[in-house]
């Protein structure tokens, strides 16, 4: 078994937690061996809570000391850039939590240093790697949709949540400097999902949303409502990001020629739809208990997942971060495509640019 | 100009505090953030600004809307300050956001404290948390010589916070000399505050875990706790000192359940005994690690030893500066009981 790799974070704020703590899942993978952040006592708070040996506040200095594989950057996006590119040139892979950079353009810098370095780049697309998407995969592969048609992204966010509340109270917070402000920070997990059916191709993107209003600041540019059409050669898709609508559901409906799946990324459920078999009213009466069914089936394997203690809340992560390390020790290709990491900050770009109005500074 | 800055002014202590120092005539600054729910300090500044409750010499108060997050922005509240009363802190959300909005804002303010000639007094309210329990042996004394938690990381996120927090400030006293009175209080409680303290159990869909048996409750009526902040603030004698918060007469937790069940409403309870609680908390902890954190572990034996070992508390130093119970305990529970009987009704009507 080879050694496992060294990693470092940079960035030590809450998103931070969820990297050590499936890292220590991979122990025979990779070790967490030091943390930074500029705050000291953020970098401290970590270390102390995890038992992570080495602290630093100056980048530098952890990756001249360190001797890191890996460095996972957990800090906000407009740090990823200069961070990524400074990782690259210590020779390490990187691992930068999603949006990849503020702008399209500075996501291709990062991804072209990744390959000029000859090093390994992804960013937190966890949901592409939760057990759903998995699942979906296997159907594609199955060709049990047949030639997919269409595809419903949906991502219901929670403004009163614990990070909308932290956003929507300080207009300081940097989620206000990105272009697309809230919805670019949650876009990712709306459209990475889509962007594999579009076979290299940029969708034209046609987008519509609402802007929240009262707070007389920044705030009042944040995109609570966007729905957005994407037409490709071979496909379309509709995908929605809500604040207003409840409950705040997370899915994604597969429309194939054969049969529509709905996966259901909160529940953990993949639901087949396939065509009704029976005449007239049967026909009607069937369908509710094929699904039920279908439902129960899908709760069971959740039951004996959770009984094998393979149900964890990042499951999505942990195997993200598996497949990473993994095409590093392999020297094979990333998990996630360069060109779906792209075409998804591309597509945030060009809806940005149609649903921003700026009505205050 | 004023004289005081009440940090975290608008939080359930915070608007209390901002009134007994209204009472007593002071000039008070009050820090809330953007974004906050002004309610519970509206309603304090309101009755002072109508003469119905204040004396003629009754003082006055500035809401100021900022933050910490910075030496900056925390220096910008210090003018004219003589005494900051810390109360700004974090109860819920993930580990690094509770250090973030505890400990690092406490960092950002003690910077702008000692960068000031004179530095002001500061009055930080720490919590009963930092204590180390769970080695002591059972009828203990926590007191203000009790240790402090020698194993923060096995403890919950708030009580590593403040015992951060709280350390934090004591090395910046030493190296800078600024005049630090830290008080920790117990379980804070009265009408709008919250329901049935983690002490005394733990609410699950339909069933409360009654918990807290024979185990005395460290309470701290608000206005209680109230009159030790402003006992802090205006007398320079708890100067350097740490002082324990809590009321006189200390009801165990049965005794406390027993009166919530009596006036709020009856809730089905099953009674767990210390040492099936034990069993319980070592088992949610092995599964929490078997299962490599598929669950929390919202119970592990150390934190069980740490909360229900049976321990006893002494407010005798609080005491010996002054401090007196104005109301009984009692007078408080009822008073505290009424208020959720009538949130409950509201809710229900």
């Amino acid at each position: 078994m080879s050694t496992p790799l060294r990693v470092g974070i940079v960035g030590c704020g809450k998103i931070a937690d969820g990297h050590v703590e499936e890292a220590a899942k991979l122990s025979n993978d990779a070790r967490i061996v030091a943390v930074c952040d500029r705050e000291a006592l953020m970098a401290e708070q970590l270390s102390v809570r995890y038992g992570i040996p080495a602290v630093y506040t100056d980048m530098h200095k952890m990756l001249s000391e360190q001797r890191l594989d890996v460095v996972h950057i957990t800090t906000p996006p407009s740090s990823h850039l200069a961070l990524g590119t400074l990782s690259l040139e210590h020779g390490c892979h990187v691992f930068v939590e999603k949006p990849v950079a503020p702008t399209h353009a500075d996501s291709r810098r990062l991804i072209a240093a990744a390959q000029q370095f000859g090093k390994k780049l992804t960013t937190g697309y966890t949901y592409l790697f939760d057990p759903p998407a998995l699942r979906l995969e296997s159907l594609l592969r199955n060709g049990d949709l047949g030639e997919v048609i269409h595809l419903e992204s949906f991502y219901g966010y929670h403004l009163a949540g614990p990070f909308g509340a932290a956003v929507m109270s300080d207009p300081a917070h940097w989620v206000h400097a990105l272009p697309g402000n809230l919805f670019q920070n949650n876009a990712d997990h709306l459209l990475n999902k889509v962007v594999p059916f579009f076979a290299g191709e940029t969708p034209k993107v046609v987008a519509v949303g609402k802007q929240v209003s009262g707070y007389g600041d920044c705030r009042d540019n944040v995109l609570s409502e966007v729905r957005l059409l994407l037409a490709g050669a071979g496909c379309t898709a509709t995908c929605t990001f809500s604040s207003a609508i409840k409950p705040a559901g997370h899915f994604l409906r597969v429309y194939g020629s054969k049969n529509t799946v709905h996966v259901d990324f909160n529940a953990r459920t993949v639901t087949l739809e396939g065509a009704i078999q029976l005449p007239s009213a049967a026909g009607r009466l069937v369908p509710a208990f094929q699904r039920s069914l279908e439902y129960a089936q899908e709760g069971l394997a959740n039951v004996r997942r959770f009984a094998r203690s393979e149900f964890h809340f990042f499951a999505g992560l942990n195997e993200l971060m598996r497949r990473f390390y993994a095409c590093i020790r392999d020297d094979s290709p990333p998990p996630i495509p360069y060109h779906e990491i792209l075409m998804v900050s591309e597509l945030i770009e060009k809806a940005s640019a149609q649903l921003i109005t700026e009505v205050a500074k | 100009m004023a004289r005081i800055l009440v940090t975290g002014a608008n939080g359930f202590l915070g608007a209390k505090v901002v009134e007994r120092l209204l009472l007593n005539g002071e000039q008070v600054r009050c820090l809330v953030r953007a974004g906050s729910d002004l309610t519970r300090l509206e309603s304090v500044r309101q009755q002072h600004l109508d003469g119905r409750r204040g004396p003629d010499n009754a003082g006055e108060s500035e809401i100021v809307v900022g933050s910490l997050s910075t030496i900056e922005s925390a220096a910008s509240l210090l003018d004219g300050v003589e005494v900051v009363v810390h109360l700004a802190a974090a109860l819920r959300g993930t580990a690094a956001d509770m250090f973030l909005n505890t400990v690092v804002t406490t960092d950002k303010l003690l910077q702008a404290v000692f960068a000031r000639t004179p530095a002001p007094r500061v009055v930080l309210v720490s919590s009963f948390g930092v204590y180390g329990t769970a080695d002591l042996p059972a009828n203990s004394v926590v007191d203000e010589t009790t240790p402090l938690e020698p194993h923060p990381e096995r403890r919950d996120h708030y009580s590593y916070a403040k015992l951060r927090q709280e350390t934090l400030a004591w090395e910046y006293q030493r190296l800078h000399g600024f005049p630090l009175v830290v008080l920790r209080p117990g379980v804070i409680y009265g009408p709008g505050g919250g329901g049935l303290s983690a002490r005394i159990g733990l609410q699950l869909p339909g069933v409360f875990l009654n918990l807290g048996g024979k185990n005395l409750l460290p309470l701290s009526f608000v206005d209680n706790c109230a009159d030790a902040v402003m006992l802090a603030a205006t007398d320079a004698r708890t100067d350097g000192q740490v002082l324990n918060v809590h009321d006189d007469e200390l009801p165990t937790s049965r005794e406390f359940f027993a009166a919530y069940q009596r006036i709020v409403g009856k809730k089905f309870a099953l009674t767990v005994p210390f040492p099936l609680l034990q069993l319980g908390s070592y088992l949610c902890d092995r599964y929490h690690r078997a299962s490599r954190g598929q669950l929390p572990a919202i119970f592990t034996p150390y934190k069980t030893l740490t909360t229900w070992k049976g321990t006893r508390f002494s407010n005798a130093k609080l005491k010996s500066l002054g401090w007196k119970q104005r109301i009984p305990t009692a007078q408080a529970m009822q008073l505290t009981f009424d208020a959720l009987a009538n949130r409950q009704a509201t809710k229900s009507g």
